[in-house]
């Protein structure tokens, strides 16, 4: 086990070098010039060459990478060019935002796919299975940004009961923060619920078709205890490996809910980084969402091991 | 620019300062503070007005924070501001007499010194001002005594007092000049007490503004939301009392219905404008733009692109210009004209134009598809292509890579784009240069006028680009705020004279 982690946490330093250099490579060859931008079109193009030059994008990429690498490496990501403030503490703000969403997003994904997906196992090919298949087509077909304009509508526009966005932060207490975060994380785990719901249906339904199954129920034991017991325990693999991904995706996803909702998180960060080639901060929050992915996977990894004890870490 | 005109100017607002007064101490039996949520579509990059020019920044500091030795008023008149006098007989030497008893935010007193080290550090090439060619002008800035300043000029600039009234001339304490990125200094009537990356910025009263009695309110929030359908949503569930910029104008109807909102359509100083490449074939001919611009009908790139609201242009000057003359008949929609222009040019079958647009602004795409429609009927087969703004700014505006684009021209004043050879509409014309640099040197203010007259006539005879429409300033509140500006002159969001009514 310890050889195992130490070789994971290997991988993934070698990723995250991997990551390093090709955000670095990906945000210099971005056409587009971060001084241009903050000049505008009613500066002047020479005024553009002396910010540059102040900026130190003049200097030859090998170096301004060595650089930005060496003070990452004690923690310093660099200060974002539009804010004037450290990346690092822009990252770790934007995280009281981005984290509860996706993790309320994921909560709400797993409470209703899981269950919903065995359900229609259960029901194969009856109409409960085609009724929930028919939820999760719409779930995957409803894009993100229109399902919470949808819900703006309905909850802040018309009843009133949440506003429409915004996020004041957790001082303001932990329920209105929460509350505040409910339609976004709604939204957001409706398309991933789709398909994990389909996953665990698939999954579910595999298992059933099993031999010991079948001898379980020839031997009289209840088909609770045939789904929950027997079944639902070996189906968690697939399961738990689409989740993991999904986490991941939830975390990208946000970006687009985040504008709906305007709520400050990691990927409204990196989408106004991005257009105003605020380069340490796209750097940064690639960076740092590139490892989070890196390490969702090592935890799913792991788990394997904790459902499925034949599998084993050498 | 003579003292008879700006005199007669300054009594004219006075006299209508006083009518507003009256008017409005009637209608506004009690102006009530309280506090007020803006939304606003761009979180400002930075709060420094004088690192970059974009609105997104002025929306928020210019004249709530930061003032300036003049102001443009709602009307678009130089008022004195930060100055309560100047005087100048040449055009030249400007002097300065600064208010007395106005502090910064930091309980200091703004002096002549400060000025100084304003204007300096604008003309300075090592501070990177993004205006700094306005200044360039600037030859020496004289400290008279603690409340009067002498500015004298290389040559005669009559446009130089507007140059004093940008945003990027506000006047701060030396003292914070390494934090106005972060916290911007002035002696405006609201003081930027937080702001929360990415959600929102909190302004709230400056108790010892030098104008007695402003502002009205107590605090106002700015949130950022880009997206205009969330805007809109956040309006109508009163998340927001006011949206500032950024909703569509397809909203218009549908909030005019709204019995709780009041709906304010404006003029801008905001020229929406097809740009050609003036130095590349076909448009380095004269006949091939006439013909373009003879194939567009700019009615229905209103009604199509901003459901009718907007105003209709011929030149490079706004309606809030007080030079402004509507030239637009000169080359009006003539689908037959053009294709008989594009034959005698030797384009017969037309010609291949690609149309570089930078989606960011909604409103170029959507003037773009309508005059992709217009340009096939006389046999032009142009393209769209959808460009990201960072890129926009490289290929279009810095290297001129491209044939026609479309974007808003917001900047008042700027009809010497025309005059500089390498801007991005690449057009060298030696008697328009020729003429705009006789109004700039220029004092008459009648002479002036006959100068714009005619440089807005020639640019609608010689089409280096063609004028589409100015774009509407478009403001959604609440019923029951009042004081917001109807027109923009200046890329303020002055908020000064804002209040709740009862």
């Amino acid at each position: 086990m310890r050889r195992y982690l130490l070789r994971r946490v290997a991988a993934l330093l070698a990723t995250l070098f991997f990551v390093s250099v090709l955000v670095f490579i990906v945000v210099h060859v971005l056409p587009g010039d971060p001084a241009l931008i903050i000049i505008g079109p009613e500066g002047s193009p020479e005024a553009a060459a002396r910010l540059r030059k102040a900026m130190g994008l003049d200097r030859p990429l090998p170096v301004q990478y060595a650089d930005w690498v060496g003070h990452a490496l004690r923690g310093d990501l660099g200060r974002s060019i539009q804010y004037d403030v450290p990346v690092t503490s822009l990252v770790l703000s934007r995280l009281q935002v981005t984290l509860p969403l996706t993790l309320l997003a994921g909560g709400f994904m797993v409470a209703a796919a899981v269950p919903l997906g065995v359900f229609a196992a259960t029901r194969h090919r009856r109409l409960p299975d085609y009724v929930t298949m028919a939820l999760s087509q719409l779930g995957v077909a409803v894009p993100g940004f229109w399902a919470g304009l949808l819900l703006i509508l309905l909850f802040s526009v018309r009843l009133g009961w949440v506003q429409s966005g915004g996020f004041d932060g957790w001082g303001q207490g932990v329920w209105p923060a929460v509350k505040s975060l409910l339609l976004p994380a709604v939204a957001l785990g409706f398309f991933q619920f789709a398909v994990l719901a389909r996953t665990t249906r698939s999954a579910v339904l595999e298992v059933l078709r099993e031999e010991y199954v079948k001898t379980a129920r020839a031997k009289g034991v209840g088909e609770t205890s045939v789904l929950f017991r027997h079944t639902l325990g070996n189906a968690m693999i697939p399961i738990l490996t689409v989740a993991g991904i999904q986490l991941g995706q939830l975390m990208a996803g946000s970006i687009v809910l985040e504008s709906v909702f305007y709520l400050p998180g990691l990927g409204r960060l990196a989408l106004g980084a991005i257009s105003a080639r605020d380069l340490p901060v796209v750097q940064g929050v690639v960076l740092f969402v590139a490892s989070m992915i890196v390490m969702i996977n090592v935890a799913v990894d792991i788990l394997y091991g904790v459902l499925d004890p034949r599998i084993r870490y050498e | 620019m003579t003292m008879w005109p700006r005199r007669r100017w300054l009594g004219l607002s006075v006299v209508a300062l006083v009518l507003v007064a009256v008017g409005s101490a009637a209608a506004l039996a009690q102006p009530r503070g309280g506090s007020l949520v803006v939304q606003v579509p761009t979180e400002p990059p930075g709060l420094d007005l004088t690192a970059s020019p974009a609105s997104a920044i002025a929306a928020v500091v210019f004249y709530n924070a930061q003032e300036a030795l003049v102001k443009v008023d709602r009307h678009g008149k130089l008022v004195p501001w930060l100055a309560e006098r100047w005087y100048t007989t040449d055009s030249k030497n400007y002097t300065f007499f600064l208010r007395r008893g106005v502090h910064f935010h930091n309980g200091r007193e703004m002096k002549a010194a400060d000025v100084k080290y304003v204007l300096d550090r604008a003309v300075n090439p090592e501070t990177k001002h993004p205006y700094r060619v306005q200044y360039e002008a600037i030859q020496d800035v004289i400290v008279k005594d603690e409340s009067t300043i002498s500015v004298t000029l290389k040559h005669p600039d009559a446009t130089f007092l507007w140059t004093v009234a940008r945003q990027g001339s506000v006047i701060y304490p030396r003292e914070a000049v390494d934090t106005l990125k972060t916290q911007p200094i002035g002696t405006g009537p609201f003081v930027v007490s937080e702001w929360v990356r990415g959600d929102r910025i909190v302004l709230v009263k400056n108790k010892d503004y030098w104008q007695k009695g402003l502002p009205h309110l107590d605090k106002v929030t700015y949130r950022f939301i880009a997206d205009p359908n969330s805007a809109l949503a956040a309006l109508k569930s009163g998340d927001v009392d006011v949206s500032g910029f950024g909703l569509g104008p397809e909203s218009v109807d549908e909030l005019k219905k709204d019995g709780r909102f009041q709906v304010i359509l404006g003029d801008s100083t905001n020229d929406v404008t097809l740009s050609l490449n003036n130095s590349k074939k076909p448009y380095s001919d004269k006949q091939v733009r006439l013909a373009i611009t003879h194939a567009i009908n700019k009615e229905e790139v209103l009604r199509g692109a901003m459901f009718g609201h907007g105003k209709i242009l011929g030149s490079n000057v706004d309606p809030l210009n007080p030079y402004f003359v509507d030239v637009s008949k000169r080359v009006p929609y003539d689908p037959a004209k053009a294709k008989k222009l594009l034959a005698e040019a030797g384009y017969p079958t037309g010609f291949d134009a690609v149309l570089k647009v930078a989606p960011q602004y909604y409103y170029t795409v959507r003037t773009a598809e309508v005059l992709v429609n217009q340009f096939a009927k006389v046999g032009i087969r142009a393209k769209i292509e959808q460009i990201e703004w960072g890129q926009w700014l490289s290929q279009v505006w810095k290297d001129a890579n491209y044939d026609m684009s479309i974007i808003g021209h917001a900047e008042a004043w700027d009809i010497g784009n025309f005059a500089n050879p390498k801007y991005y509409f690449r057009w060298d014309s030696a008697d328009f240069q020729k003429l705009f640099k006789e109004s700039e040197v220029t004092v008459d203010d009648k002479k002036r006028r006959e100068l714009y007259v005619k440089m807005q006539q020639m640019l609608a005879d010689e089409a280096p680009a063609v004028w589409l429409y100015m774009h509407p300033r478009l403001v959604a509140a609440k019923k029951g705020v009042t004081g917001i500006w109807k027109d923009l002159p200046v890329p303020s969001f002055d908020l000064s004279e804002v209040a709740w009514q009862k």
